[in-house]
Parts: structure tokens; C-alpha cells; sequence
């Protein structure tokens, strides 16, 4: 069961991170084209320390689930043809390269053209990085994971997470701005406003693919192999509150208050508003996220002997 | 040099003494909880009421049959494939085996083998698995759980002579489907043997395996 959970965060935390970097990415394109780079930077740039400590957790954690850690090193030596070998080696990869933009983005080291160009490889890099963590779960023998539900949830579970978890950033890096400098409070409560905005339509849309997922998903299961079939009762069964607590958070969050989030936006001196339902939206979704990721692993039921 | 190593599986002669478990647990010196080879009894059948005394139950297609099973050695050994750090290997004479040395005890194997084949050491934090007694085969000693099956049930050689000596059956229940991973086994199955994945039995006495 440790095991478990161990996984469990480490492949929430590592796609929390792939997502707020590419969402972070994106939302900078546009500040940057609508109030220039300075204020893209001013905006964006603390969060990224953030998300690297974020995706260092998520490794770390994946150490402790190895019976010799020590030798962890070697992971990537199967590469041509083990999905996990390519998972860790895209992680390094990522966690490398974002790294060095945090670094380059804080210090200002390199043009903004090289360091926009880095975000969007690294952006690029994490999306591969996503593909591969849900390909090591599509095994012959493991009828409730070989399945395209496993990437689609891996990559909405990755963006719903990234959108909001950025939100919660933005939020925070404004209160820090508002504090230290009055003066630029305007334009970036502007750029807050418009991304936050944005970000709640974002989680609308995932939620509303998660909802199409989950039970065309199980309906797949239902009608499967004997294992499938015992997986769904797993879901059904034992495991239902978790389910149930999984789908309303869920909605709660990001449909609830990702709505009421959306509306907050449209009016003027709505930050203290604003702020309080990203982060109810955040945290609700980490908890039906977490939860996903739980029956994800649990509800698993090998072909074998 | 065979190109690919087998063992044979007469499941009519089997009597589920687990013989071949205890002599493959001590010639390899497995710890409590890791077994390399497994005998699994599988049951079937059930009772009817006398048609002439209803309060009477009547045996009805009631059957037992063990299956004797270990690494199956695959053709197609997912376990190698998936390892992320090359630590599973199939040697030329198609024998899978693990290094200690090399696996860092992430237990990816256990999820993708079809047989349950490669176990987790948590004292040394590595996989372990049968080696095909690859130490007994270099000096020419057969491996242990053949030599001692008292039925004479186990059998081990090239997989394609031992197809034209015994037929080509290598899946019937409780083991999966042969598709998965086209394991290296030729098995002559019980009278009463269900085919792979239509069974209407089930496995008995888990903790016993």
C-alpha cells in the first residue's frame, strides 16, 4: 500500500509541475503580447521556483519506491524498448531543462528570444514526458490500465491540475507585487484578471472531458475481460465512496467554483474573491485528482495466474 | 546449443504433491514468501439434489486438477521488455533470467509478467525468479523440481521437440492465455482440463501456493 501512495505522488506531483509549466507558457505568450515582457516576467517568473521544487518532490518520491534506490541510475538503460526507461529519462530531461530556464528566466541570463524558445522546447519536452508515464501503464496484462482512458486522464489530470495550481501562483505572486509596489498594481491585476479567467474556462472544458472519460471508461470495463469486469466492481463496490468523493470534488472545484471563478473575473475589484475561489478550486481538484490517482492503482486487476 | 529451453507439464500425472515447489524452494534457498515454482489446484463442478431423495445432494462434473507452474521463459518475455534498466535478459537458449546486480527492485516485472514469475526480495531489494536451475544445467544435472517429481509429470528440453513429443497445448486453466507472451511450456492436460480463459472453476487453497 505504501508503494501506492508513493506512486500516487509522484505521478500527481510530476504532472501538476508539466502542467503549470505549460500553462505558465502559454499564459506568458499572451501577457507578453498584451502588456509586454517585462509584465509577463513580473508576473510569471516567481512561480517558476515553485514548480521546479514541485517536480523535485515528485522525483525524490520516486526513489522510495525502488527496493534499491541506489542504483536508480540505470533506469534509462532500456530505453529502446521500456516505456518506463523513457519515462524517467523524459522526466530528467524536463526537470534539466526546466531548470535551467528558471535559472536563465530569474538571472536574465541569454536573450528573451533563446529563453522563450527554451520554455517551449522544455513545454514540448514535458508534453512527451506526460505520453510516456501513461504508455508504462499500457501492459497486455493489466486490462484496467490498456486503456486510452489511461493517456487522456494522464494528460487532463496534467492540465487541469497545471491551470489551477498556476492560478493559485498568480494569486500569490500578486499579493506579493500589491505589497512590495503599489504602483504596477493596475496592469498586472489586469493580466490577473484575463488569466484567471481563462484558467476557469480551462477547467470547465477538462472537467467536462473527465466527465465524458470516466464513464465511457468504466462502461469499457464492464463489458471487458473478467479482470476488467473485476475492476469495475472494485470501482463500484469497495471503492465507491472514493469514486463518489472523486466525481462531486471534482465538479465542485472546477465546474462550481471554476463558474463562480469565471463570473468573479467579469467584475471590477473582485481580487479578494477571485483569489479564494482559485484556491477552493485548486484544492478541491487536488483531492479528486489524488483520489482518481488512488482508484487508478487500486482498482487494478492483473491477467495472470 | 538449444534455441530455446522449455519445460513439459503432464497435468494427467500430476497429483498436486508440491514435490517440485519444495525441492525448487530448497535448492535455491527461497525465503518464507517467495516461491519460484507453484502448484496451483484448480476445482470445478458442483451438487445436485437426488432426482429420487431431493434432501440428497449428488456429486455433479466435480474435478480437481494441479497445475505445476514456474517461469514459463517466454518467447515474448514482457518482463525483459519493460525493465527499465535491462536488468532481464534472454540468453541464447531462450532461458529469461535476472541480474541481481542490475534490477533496482522498481517490481515494473511483476505488473507485466502473465505468471506471476518474477517475486520481490524485500530483504535484498531485487526481483527474483526461476533460473531454470542454469547452474545444474551448466554441469549437466537437470533442474531440481524435474528430478523430483515422483509422477515423473515435469520434463524440460527444446521446446520444439518436446511440441513433436507432447503436442503443442501451453495454456489451460488457471493460466492465461498463451497470446499474452508465447511462454516456452508444452502441457498435456487433465481429462477434466478447462480451456484458457472459459474456465467455470476456481483456484483453491491460495494460501497453500
Amino acid at each position: 500500500m505504501l508503494r501506492e501512495f508513493i506512486l500516487i505522488a509522484f505521478t500527481i506531483l510530476v504532472q501538476m509541475s508539466v502542467g503549470a509549466f505549460i500553462v505558465l507558457s502559454v499564459v506568458k505568450f499572451f501577457a507578453m503580447r498584451k502588456a509586454g515582457q517585462e509584465a509577463a516576467d513580473l508576473m510569471g517568473d516567481r512561480s517558476l521556483v515553485a514548480i521546479i521544487v514541485v517536480l523535485g518532490l515528485g522525483l525524490l518520491a520516486s526513489l522510495f519506491h525502488l527496493g534499491s534506490p541506489l542504483k536508480a541510475y540505470t533506469a534509462v538503460s532500456n530505453f529502446g524498448t521500456s516505456w518506463l526507461s523513457r519515462e524517467i529519462l523524459f522526466g530528467v530531461i524536463f526537470a534539466a531543462l526546466g531548470f535551467l530556464y528558471t535559472l536563465m528566466q530569474l538571472f536574465k541570463w541569454g536573450g528573451a528570444a533563446v529563453r522563450t524558445a527554451l520554455a517551449w522546447l522544455t513545454a514540448l519536452v514535458g508534453l512527451v514526458l506526460i505520453y510516456c508515464m501513461a504508455m508504462v501503464y499500457m501492459l497486455p496484462t493489466q486490462p484496467a490500465w490498456n486503456s486510452i482512458a489511461t493517456p487522456i486522464s494522464f494528460f487532463t489530470t496534467t492540465l487541469l491540475l497545471g491551470a489551477l495550481a498556476m492560478g493559485v501562483a498568480f494569486v500569490i505572486n500578486y499579493g506579493y507585487l500589491q505589497k512590495k509596489n503599489p504602483g504596477c498594481a493596475d496592469e498586472q491585476c489586469e493580466l490577473l484578471r484575463s488569466t484567471l479567467r481563462w484558467i476557469a474556462i480551462a477547467s470547465m472544458i477538462l472537467l467536462g472531458i473527465e466527465f465524458v472519460v470516466i464513464p465511457s471508461y468504466l462502461v469499457s470495463l464492464a463489458v471487458g475481460t473478467p479482470q476488467a469486469v473485476a475492476s469495475a466492481a472494485l470501482i463500484a463496490g469497495p471503492f465507491g465512496m472514493a469514486f463518489f468523493f472523486r466525481l462531486i470534488l471534482a465538479f465542485i472545484g472546477a465546474g462550481v467554483f471554476g463558474l463562480f471563478l469565471f463570473r468573479s473575473t467579469q467584475k471590477e475589484g473582485e481580487v479578494k474573491a477571485m483569489s479564494n475561489l482559485v484556491i477552493a478550486a485548486f484544492l478541491f481538484v487536488l483531492v479528486a485528482e489524488i483520489l482518481g490517482r488512488f482508484l487508478f492503482y487500486s482498482s487494478q486487476v492483473a491477467i495472470t495466474i | 546449443m538449444a534455441k530455446q529451453l522449455a519445460f513439459y507439464f503432464d497435468a494427467s500425472a500430476c497429483t498436486g504433491c508440491k514435490a517440485c515447489e519444495a525441492a525448487c524452494k530448497d535448492k535455491n534457498n527461497l525465503p518464507v514468501g517467495i516461491n519460484w515454482r507453484k502448484v496451483y489446484d484448480y476445482v470445478g463442478g458442483g451438487w445436485i439434489p437426488d432426482s429420487k431423495h431431493p434432501n440428497i445432494l449428488v456429486p455433479n462434473n466435480v474435478f480437481v486438477y494441479s497445475t505445476s507452474t514456474a517461469c514459463m521463459h517466454c518467447q515474448d518475455p514482457l518482463c525483459a521488455n519493460v525493465c527499465p534498466a535491462a536488468a532481464i535478459t534472454k540468453r541464447d537458449d531462450g532461458v529469461v533470467l535476472i541480474d541481481a546486480d542490475k534490477c533496482i527492485g522498481c517490481r515494473y516485472c511483476e505488473w507485466a509478467c502473465p505468471y506471476g514469475a518474477p517475486q520481490f526480495n524485500e530483504a535484498e531489494g531485487v526481483m527474483t525468479k526461476c533460473t531454470f536451475c542454469e547452474d545444474y544445467l551448466a554441469e549437466g544435472i537437470n533442474p531440481a523440481c524435474v528430478d523430483q517429481c515422483p509422477m515423473r509429470a515435469l520434463d524440460f528440453g527444446e521446446l520444439s521437440d518436446l511440441r513433436a513429443k507432447y503436442g503443442s497445448i501451453s495454456a489451460i486453466e488457471p493460466l492465461p492465455s498463451s497470446a499474452i507472451s508465447h511462454p516456452a511450456i508444452v502441457i498435456t492436460p487433465h481429462k477434466n482440463a478447462q480451456p484458457s480463459g472459459q474456465g467455470t472453476g476456481q483456484i483453491i487453497k491460495l494460501e497453500e501456493v
